[in-house]
């Protein structure tokens, strides 16, 4: 459904030109962004809550730049960033009693709104919410409602929105879609909206069972040569801009002190992986146990951006 | 209205009391026997009516209707489109592999699902559809190199390439007849699977890079998703075929894993895993897709009140009566037979037992498969 009384921009937007001569050199090998964390290394990640007045709760998160994308930035071969790195902002608004016309709920009525900036990807976005706004919308609403102690609000709303204003990239952007091609970076962005969002909801004073984190962890085939006995690896954080191929990839919302997951979103071919000697896991369960540990990386930073935040509120009053 | 948009995911929480909520609770979470409510064992499904090919202006069609009334019906139409060339593949000319050209693209495969009641861009149908389109373009076969199909190689987006400039482009539209009586996932799924399985698809007669031109012969035209013929269907050999995945609806009540639960036995879920599996080719065993978890509206529920703490019963109870204990399953104090709604989430534990049931051999997710192979398609 469109809206009709507002008048869209071009739905394909416009690219700066790329040269072949650009992708042809070695193969783009030297341009192309290249993984320099760990497997189990997590991005850095920059937290902060009360950013904006008006809402009861607010946060923002941002991503640590990859390291090419700090190179570039800093010695810029080309016109185009070689991977994005993961910036929004939420907002909190309530709890406030529901509108007249709404039926009774015993519980506080949970809406998401997730909504990427008409600038956050490299192919714009438009003004109304498309089905993958949506659909990230239900995820984070799940991942939420089982965190947040409902019965104490009865009768009462809360309104949730973040806005993505960069969003991760689906693959690097010089690949062309090849087979195992998917939405990764979608995950990536639930992840980040997670954890912003238990931050505004903890900043609004909303009483919840546990922070809860999200955490993102993919099996990733690098291999150039394409050798088939190379099984997929496991590895933790992933930017799909910085691999040739995801293969699986997985996101929990997590909630450390119960030690339970309230949210999990697992997409893709997961039943080959390498594990270490002696693991017997399969790679699904594997998958969420390295998506979990991402999560409890994640939980750190959120604790002490909570702890920052209340600091600050008892410095004020 | 109002309450259906807001119930997204959870569909319409029931309006069941305090009582009858644990009531069914304590009877589906019973330790290895579990008493649900329609007298099913936990892994069996509801019965069903199945039929094929019921539209003739499709490429495939199929309608399913369960016992309680409700029904879908799914339509699949296929059109040539022209592929968009990428900068790349412009570029490196004759000798550069083009990927896009031989391994498809996601977008190519487009799902619409319309409920009764619910706009299109309700949360529920646009989560749905995303859902079971995810798992269709997700699921890519390891083809080429002897075991495999050959037509397979990439799964379904593999398939829908005609040539390097041409490909099909497959519209899925679901339509529910009914206003939704329980979580109509493995409707939809399963009728979409059908529908899929009935697909056919004109013979290409250009070969190569020639612009597409088909046999008009409906006769000769070839199944979207290849069949083998009925003596190695019979011969167990029909598992080297590709097939499309299954959405199937798990619950998980006290300890007891439930596979296609009613609206009554997911009013009192612990936990709501939308599994989706398909047919490993190489191994011959099942293949996990996608796993999402789905908002359980037991969470949404109203909470009972002890005597302990009702006011109306001061005095009138014995002390010992309201004691809380711990249930195992999900870690809270509860006083047995009064409701308390779920919080919190799943433990890890819990889905793997879950993921264990669906996949394991002789396990539901096979029963399933063989279920709908069995629909006869012509």
């Amino acid at each position: 459904m469109n809206d009709r009384r507002r008048v869209n921009g071009p739905p394909g937007g416009t690219r700066p030109p790329v040269y072949a001569s650009l992708l042809q050199s070695g193969t783009g090998a030297d341009i192309r962004a290249q993984r320099q964390r760990q497997p189990t290394d997590l991005r850095k990640i920059f937290l902060k809550t009360g950013l904006i007045p008006s809402a009861s709760g607010s946060s923002y998160l941002e991503f640590e730049p990859s390291a090419s994308l700090a190179a570039a930035r800093s010695n810029p071969k080309s016109l185009i960033p070689p991977s994005s790195a993961l910036k929004l902002a939420c907002t909190v608004h309530g709890p406030k009693p529901l509108p007249r016309s709404a039926p009774f709920s015993p519980n506080l009525v949970l809406t998401t709104h997730v909504k990427y900036a008409p600038f956050a990807a490299r192919k714009r976005k438009g003004h109304v919410r498309d089905s993958s706004e949506r659909d990230l919308g239900v995820h984070l609403e799940t991942a939420l409602r089982g965190a947040i102690i409902a019965e104490r609000w009865p009768k009462s709303g809360l309104d949730i929105t973040v806005t993505i204003l960069e969003a991760e990239d689906d693959r690097w952007w010089g690949d062309v879609p090849d087979s195992h091609d998917a939405s990764w970076g979608m995950m990536n962005v639930l992840a980040g909206c997670i954890s912003a969002a238990s931050a505004a909801i903890a900043d609004a004073h909303i009483d919840c069972l546990d922070l809860v984190s999200g955490g993102v962890a993919a099996l990733v085939s690098d291999d150039s040569t394409d050798s088939s006995s190379a099984l997929p690896k496991l590895m933790l954080d992933t930017d799909p801009a910085e691999h040739r191929s995801i293969v699986s990839a997985c996101v929990v919302a997590y909630m450390p002190a119960r030690d339970e997951i309230t949210e999990l979103w697992l997409k893709g071919d997961s039943s080959k992986v390498s594990t270490a000697d002696g693991d017997e896991r399969s790679g699904h369960e594997a998958l969420i146990d390295g998506a979990v540990d991402a999560a409890r990386g994640a939980h750190t930073v959120l604790a002490e951006a909570v702890r920052e935040s209340l600091q600050k509120a008892l410095g004020q009053s | 209205m109002s309450n259906q948009r807001q119930a997204s995911s959870a569909s319409q929480t029931p309006h069941l009391s305090p009582a009858e909520l644990s009531y069914l609770y304590t009877s589906l979470s019973l330790p290895k026997s579990p008493i649900r409510p329609d007298g099913r064992s936990p892994t069996q499904f509801r019965p069903l009516t199945a039929e094929s090919n019921i539209l003739p202006g499709t490429n495939g069609s199929a309608r399913i209707g369960f016992a309680d009334g409700t029904q879908a019906i799914v339509g699949v139409k296929a059109e040539v489109e022209k592929t968009v060339l990428s900068t790349d593949t412009l570029a490196s000319g004759e000798g550069g592999e083009s990927t896009a050209a031989t391994s498809g693209h996601g977008s190519w495969v487009q799902m619409s699902i319309e409920i009764p009641g619910f706009r299109d861009d309700d949360a529920l149908p646009v989560f749905l559809s995303e859902m079971m389109r995810e798992s269709l373009v997700g699921a890519v076969v390891e083809g080429g190199d002897g075991g495999g199909d050959v037509m397979m190689a990439g799964g379904l987006k593999g398939r829908l390439v005609i040539n390097k400039r041409w490909h099909w482009r497959l519209y899925i539209d679901v339509l529910l007849l009914s206003q939704p009586l329980s979580y109509p996932l493995p409707l939809l799924s399963l009728t979409t699977h059908l529908a899929l399985l009935s697909t056919k698809l004109p013979k290409l007669k250009s070969q190569g890079e020639e612009d597409p031109f088909f046999d008009d012969d409906w006769e000769v035209a070839e199944y979207l998703y290849p069949r083998g013929s009925k003596l190695k269907a019979t011969s167990g050999l029909a598992s080297q075929y590709v097939r499309p995945p299954v959405t199937l609806l798990v619950v998980s009540v006290g300890e007891n894993v439930i596979f296609d639960p009613s609206r009554e036995e997911i009013a009192v879920a612990d936990a709501v895993l939308a599994i989706s599996v398909t047919r490993d080719t190489e191994a011959g065993n099942l293949k996990l897709l996608s796993i999402r978890t789905i908002d359980p509206p037991s969470r949404l529920t109203q909470p009972a009140v002890p005597n302990s703490e009702n006011v109306n019963m001061l005095g009138a109870t014995a002390p010992t009566e309201d004691i809380a204990v711990l249930n195992p399953a999900t870690g809270e104090e509860e006083v047995p037979g009064v409701w308390r709604p779920r919080r919190g989430g799943v433990k890890r534990s819990v889905i793997a037992n879950m993921i264990k049931t669906v996949l394991k051999k002789g396990g539901v997710g096979e029963e399933v498969l063989e279920g709908l192979e069995g629909v006869e398609v012509e």
